[in-house]
């Protein structure tokens, strides 16, 4: 036991040391404080912990999380007037099972004259996730009829 | 306390170790995309495989020549919360986190991903910034799997710096067949010098003995086949063949092998 228990500390000033020295060190006396310092089991303790919620969230995520098709909503969050047009800042939730990148989204705003549209496209939106962007239109969106959805993504990766 | 003080200067130094090694692939935007588009159960292989891999290295990284499973566990635990903790902090610096939510997969594939070159930097900086010279006899007593398992991790984490990135594929893409065999025979000849020829520190006791054919018969030609399964393992961990024909994915291989092989040619230097 008392082997087994020699910290790193101890054994790098013996290794330090020149290797007669080293050789005769470790057989004789060594000192109770030579023990495994409460600090290395609580930064081991942490550093399980990380591996088991990685390891965890992942694997879990591998073995039951759902493989359905990316599935994306866009909601309208808020429209500011700025002098170069309505603002319309939207955000895209995809509810599937997969990633999508390079979301194309559209808005479509009818009701006054001729039908305007306006597009962004959204880098990445992970599954369950959310990403935000925005949309700039000519009218006033909150007046006429707007349509706002996802025409197509990528594949992630 | 005193034993405290100790280890939290290593531990110190090995958050220096790591965030050195590191911050490169912190820094990669292919890196983040990458954590969150992973297929989820390629994730795990390689996160099984890593913290295997870190319990081998606080082996050889580690100054005694007995193997004593308590220590090497506790140091490789310690190493990955080390990388796992820097990338969590240093990602949510950068603004890279909490773009989809306070809390999601997205965010913890891109730390876990990131916590391995960490935490191999936090092991190495253990030895490399550490108060005591590495050992010399333990050096010439690794075995032959030893070696191949020290080459394996310095391939690993050279390539794994340029792994992630675009430009592998488009090498790739541009190199013809017989820039690829050049390119072949270039690594391997790096290989072959980087050990024996140029007289870096640390390598000199390796098996010289038999001459030059037997060199490369015993340590280069394993050398760069490790290093070609190294590359192959990480562009398939990152999707890079799916659906990729087979010459395209010899020719990723063997462009993303010649980090790898440099890698491992230098492992000794490194780790």
């Amino acid at each position: 036991m008392a082997t087994t228990t020699r910290t790193r500390a101890a054994a790098k000033s013996a290794a330090a040391k020149p290797a007669s020295a080293r050789r005769k060190g470790p057989g004789r006396t060594r000192p109770p404080k030579d023990d495994i310092p409460p600090l290395e089991w609580i930064s081991a303790a942490v550093g399980l912990l990380c591996a088991l919620v990685a390891i965890g969230f992942v694997g879990w995520d591998a073995l039951v999380g759902e493989r359905s098709p990316p599935s994306i909503e866009v909601r309208l969050v808020a429209v500011t007037p700025t002098p170069h047009g309505f603002v319309a800042e939207v955000e895209a939730i995809n509810h599937g099972g997969s990633p999508a990148a390079q979301v194309a989204i559209e808005g479509v705003l009818s009701g006054q004259g001729e039908p305007e549209t306006a597009q962004a496209t959204l880098d990445y939106i992970p599954e369950q996730s959310r990403a935000d962007g925005g949309l700039v239109f000519e009218h006033d969106p909150r007046v006429g009829r707007l349509v706002l959805r996802a025409k197509g993504f990528a594949d992630a990766s | 306390m005193e034993a405290n003080a100790a280890y939290g200067r290593a531990l110190a130094r090995a958050f220096g170790g790591a965030l050195l090694f590191s911050f490169p692939l912190l820094m990669t935007m292919e890196m983040w995309s990458l954590g969150m588009a992973v297929e989820r159960s390629r994730l795990l292989v390689f996160l099984l495989l890593s913290l295997s891999m870190l319990l081998g290295l606080s082996y050889y990284a580690g100054f005694e020549p007995t193997f004593r499973l308590k220590d090497e566990v506790l140091d490789a635990l310690a190493a990955f919360g080390v990388g796992f903790l820097l990338a969590a902090a240093l990602l949510a610096t950068f603004g890279v986190l909490g773009r989809h939510g306070l809390f999601s997969q997205a965010d913890l594939g891109k730390i876990a991903l990131c916590a391995v070159p960490g935490a191999i930097g936090a092991l190495v900086a253990g030895k490399q910034l550490g108060e005591g010279a590495p050992s010399n006899r333990e050096k010439s007593e690794a075995g032959t799997l030893g070696e191949i398992f020290l080459m394996a991790v310095g391939a690993l984490f050279l390539a794994f710096n340029v792994a992630p990135t675009e430009e592998m594929i488009l090498i790739a893409y541009q190199m013809g067949p017989l820039q690829a065999l050049l390119l072949m025979v270039l690594s391997v000849l790096l290989l072959h010098a980087f050990v024996y020829r140029l007289g870096f520190p640390g390598e000199s006791r390796r098996r010289e003995a038999g001459g030059p054919l037997r060199t490369f018969v015993g340590f280069t030609a394993p050398g760069y086949g490790v290093a070609l399964v190294v590359s192959l393992y990480l562009l398939w961990t990152f999707g890079r063949t799916d659906g990729v024909a087979p010459h395209e994915i010899a020719t990723m291989t063997i462009v993303l092998a010649f980090p790898a092989a440099l890698g491992a040619a230098t492992a000794r230097l490194v780790i």
